[in-house]
């Protein structure tokens, strides 16, 4: 079985290119504690990742908007630091001073850790997210799976979370948050399909690698030009699967007050609102991986690979961050009853037409 | 199964009530079994105070009725007093109010479209619609020193004549929003998620929309031709050539278009209104409702300021931009009104709303609760 | 989808700014707009002609002034808890004494404190010579 490097790897590489990884190795066998060793690269990826995490959803809040603002002639957050880029720091301040409210008639446990449930699920979808050439936690051959496996949960924390606050609204707003996330689930595991059948294995990395180089030297080898039909499908999936305007039927402010999270305060709402963003970050992320070629592109000299890569995967992700937020300020939200027409009707029936069309191309050996 | 029906109490504190409206709503699930309006949490006793008030007095309370066009409110109070005095009005603060009449008209539909695009989840409408209302705002700033509660039409004419560089900037505002108008049409009307959420939701026949008492929009939107600039032309609306926007659908989609082809004829009318305008005087001088500008030495001519019309009483009623709004006005000889009672557009058009709705969803509520564009100041009054 | 192109491209525009769509709100606390000269805010009196008489106050559809001694003569107190800002003193004041000023920020802490006694709305006129 032949692994991909991942950043483990890449963190091992980097301490032997500067000469400490022996002497850091001969140290913890002196001990006989080698797998004290792995434990803290394993730290300290994760930490690296958190903290990525966290700078993301601050810049992802001030970017969105910023745009809102441009969007609507105005010029939003200008005060805290330069254009107001500091804002997210200052709302964090906030939030965290507020009083943190139970409901008397709220189920406390849930009420306390359904917040907390929505980011951790939101965080292990990170895992196997190629942000790089070997930029990756950690290569799992069964990656994409796991990825739409690992969503399927959040929809259970939004309906512990919808139950517990004992409220109508956030009763209402869990039930359509699952209807929701259930039915567009489908088509963005079947769309995914379509790829794992061009790509033959599931490994997110795999399937960058699959998008590497060019057709007739220029167009290149995205899943975008295979499959259009297959792009859009899981673009409006993803959108649905991130909640957003034109389908958040988990807050539709106008309808629910703020749907599931209407009895929250302080911190447990700002959980939800980085698991928010966060969420937006990994499934544009999974966009790019799949459909776009994730971190390929031109490769630069000098500049070491990792780094270039990264960059091409930041830029992409944007991309498709800017369009939902693009999105998001022009449409209104469709009806519930109407989204979910959209999803069973149209959606599923394109997303397996594109898995045959998918499937009879690979099996007649076309490409 | 054994299932329960939901009271889901909706206000009077919710981000699309436009205000402190409560419905209460027996939900099946989604759908809405039952819907009943409740309201008064914004009753200030306008009616009431009406009566302890002299006439002059009163006119800044009617501003607070309907307080994103108030200038309708000013006119239809004044107008009845008038009626009751039998009170001559110089030709020029005639057009001076339709002028500003109209361009109350068209800041009315840009709150009304956008609140109703922001109630469906589109918030980028509301801000545009608002950036052409602060122009429009400024003019009445410039004209009369306050941004909503004019206080500005007065019996006998007008308070002050238009300032200086008021038509310029006027004819600047028509050419800005014949074009910012096509934006909107572009950002809405043809957007299919608009069409799907408005199409086919809140339709009220004609007949029952005229047995509910609706008016102005609301009712043109399912095509009954009822416009009282057309049937009883008040003021100088006989000179003047606009047509009455009507459609046939009776939905919330043709609601929603009656106002913005509305927009459009009260583009047309002010462009008129700005080639006829005549010269003269802007107040009846028999009655010095206006602020004296006049040396200190010429106090003599200000008295007295006290405003008795002849016992009587009279209704008289007006085109809002929501609809019919009706004064009546009893006077029993004094210096006050024996007693004031308003037909409000707001609340007779909000009373068909659980027609409407009954059968549909949540969302749909909203949508057509939006078309029909009320104001809580003006329904609980 | 058509619709949802043609909207998209109105927002691109917006956010490129083609065409007279500039950003058009102020910072506010750093930037103000200038208020037309009828704006009817704060009311002033002026000192030297002001008698007075109280016209003012019976003319007030809210009771918002009370007419008190300042000094040895008798002017205006302005309760803006309750003023509509209507304008209606400033019409009915014979001598031409009371005006309107354009201030507007007239939040305060307490209800006593929006009492405008003599003392904080009386000016004087300058006399050209």
């Amino acid at each position: 079985m032949i692994t991909n490097p991942n950043a483990y790897d890449l963190i091992v590489a980097i301490l032997n290119a500067i000469g400490v990884y022996n002497i850091i190795l001969g140290f913890f066998q002196e001990q006989g504690m080698e797998y004290l060793l792995r434990i803290v690269i394993v730290l300290v990826e994760i930490a690296v990742v958190l903290v990525f995490v966290l700078l993301t959803v601050m810049f992802l809040s001030w970017f969105e908007r910023k745009m809102f603002a441009v969007v609507q002639s105005r010029y939003g957050p200008m005060v805290t630091g330069p254009r107001g880029l500091f804002q997210p720091i200052a709302d964090g301040i906030k939030l965290l001073g507020k009083e943190d409210i139970i409901p008397a008639t709220a189920d406390r446990w849930i009420f306390t850790i359904a917040p907390y449930i929505v980011f951790v699920s939101v965080l292990l979808v990170y895992i196997p997210l190629p942000f790089g050439e070997s930029l990756i936690l950690s290569d799992l051959r069964v990656g994409l799976l796991y990825i739409i496996a690992i969503s399927a949960i959040t929809p259970i924390s939004i309906l512990l979370a919808g139950w517990a606050s004992n409220n109508k609204y956030s009763l209402m707003g869990a039930i359509r948050a699952v209807a929701q996330d259930i039915s567009y689930t489908i088509p963005l595991a079947i769309t995914a399909i379509a790829v794992v059948v061009f790509v033959g294995s599931l490994s997110t990395v795999d399937i960058v690698n699959a998008q590497q180089g060019y057709w007739f030297w220029i167009i290149p080898k995205w899943f975008i030009f295979l499959q259009p039909l297959g792009f859009i499908l899981l673009l409006i999936a993803c959108i649905a699967e991130m909640g957003r305007i034109p389908f958040d039927f988990q807050e539709s402010e106008q309808e629910l007050v703020a749907g599931f999270f209407t009895e929250y305060s302080g911190m447990k709402f700002a959980m939800f609102f980085l698991a928010e963003y966060a969420h937006m970050f990994a499934v544009s992320g999974i966009i790019v991986t799949i459909f776009l070629g994730g971190w390929t592109g031109p490769a630069i000299p000098i500049i070491p690979i990792q780094i270039t890569s990264l960059i091409y995967f930041m830029i992409k992700t944007y991309a498709v961050i800017f369009f939902a937020c693009w999105l998001r300020d022009t449409v209104p939200r469709v009806r519930i009853d109407q989204l979910l027409h959209l999803g069973w009707k149209i959606m599923i029936p394109l997303a397996l037409l594109n898995l045959l069309v998918a499937a009879f191309v690979v099996t007649a050996g076309v490409i | 199964m054994e299932t329960e029906t939901l009271l889901l109490n909706m206000g009077p504190v919710h981000p699309s009530t436009h205000g402190v409206l409560r419905f209460k709503l027996r939900m099946d699930g989604e759908i809405i079994r039952d819907c009943q309006i409740v309201i008064g949490y914004l009753h200030r006793g306008t009616e009431k105070i009406g009566e302890m008030k002299t006439y002059l007095q009163f006119i800044p309370y009617t501003d607070r009725l309907d307080y994103i066009a108030a200038m309708p409110n000013n006119y239809a109070y004044v107008k009845a007093v008038e009626e009751l005095a039998g009170v001559e009005v110089p030709q020029r603060a005639e057009y001076i109010r339709v002028l500003v009449m109209e361009l109350n008209r068209i800041v009315n539909h840009l709150v009304f479209m956008g609140s109703l695009l922001l109630d469906l989840g589109a918030s980028t409408m509301i801000m545009y619609g608002f950036r052409e209302r602060e122009n429009a705002l400024q003019l009445y700033e410039s004209l009369c020193g306050a941004r909503m509660t004019f206080n500005y039409i007065r019996p006998g004419g007008v308070r002050e004549d238009l300032p200086d560089g008021f038509i310029p900037k006027l004819n600047e505002f028509i050419k800005d929003m014949e074009k910012r108008i096509v934006d909107y049409e572009e950002l809405v009307n043809g957007n299919e998620i608009f069409l799907m959420r408005m199409k086919n939701i809140g339709v009220i026949s004609a007949e029952e929309a005229i047995n509910y008492g609706m008016t102005g929009p609301s009712l043109r939107g399912s095509g009954v031709d009822y416009d009282i600039r057309k049937l009883e032309p008040y003021s100088i609306y006989q000179d003047l050539d606009f047509k009455a926007c009507m459609r046939r659908e009776g939905d919330s989609y043709a609601r929603y278009l009656v106002r913005v082809e509305e927009i459009r004829e009260s583009l047309h009318i002010l462009k008129q209104i700005v080639d006829k305008l005549p010269e003269g005087k802007t107040i009846n001088q028999r009655y010095n409702f206006a602020p004296n500008t006049g040396a200190p030495s010429a106090v003599t001519s200000y008295f007295p300021r006290i405003f008795t019309p002849t016992e009587g009483e009279v209704y008289s009623r007006i085109e809002a931009p929501k609809g019919e709004l009706g004064f009546f006005v009893a006077s029993d000889g004094t210096t006050k009104p024996y007693r004031v009672k308003i037909r409000s557009p707001s609340f007779c058009n909000l009373v068909a709303l659980p027609k409407m709705v009954v059968g549909l969803k949540i969302p749909d509520l909203i949508a057509a609760f939006g078309t029909i564009d009320i104001v809580l100041g003006d329904v609980d009054r | 989808m058509i619709g949802i192109i043609k909207g998209l491209i109105v927002t691109m525009k917006h956010i490129l700014q083609i065409g007279n769509r500039k950003t058009v709100t102020v910072q506010y606390p750093y930037e103000r707009m200038k208020v037309a000269p009828r704006f009817r805010g704060r009311h002033a009196v002026d000192e030297d002609a002001c008698i007075g008489c109280g016209i003012c106050e019976t003319n007030c559809p809210n009771s918002t002034i009370q007419i008190v001694k300042y000094g040895t003569r008798w002017f205006p107190e302005f309760n803006l808890g309750m003023c509509l800002f209507c304008g209606l003193c400033v019409d009915a004041c014979p001598m031409n004494a009371l005006k309107m000023t354009g201030e507007y920020e007239l939040a305060d802490y307490s209800r006593e404190s929006l009492i405008y006694g003599p003392e904080r709305i009386l000016f004087k006129k300058e006399v050209s010579k």
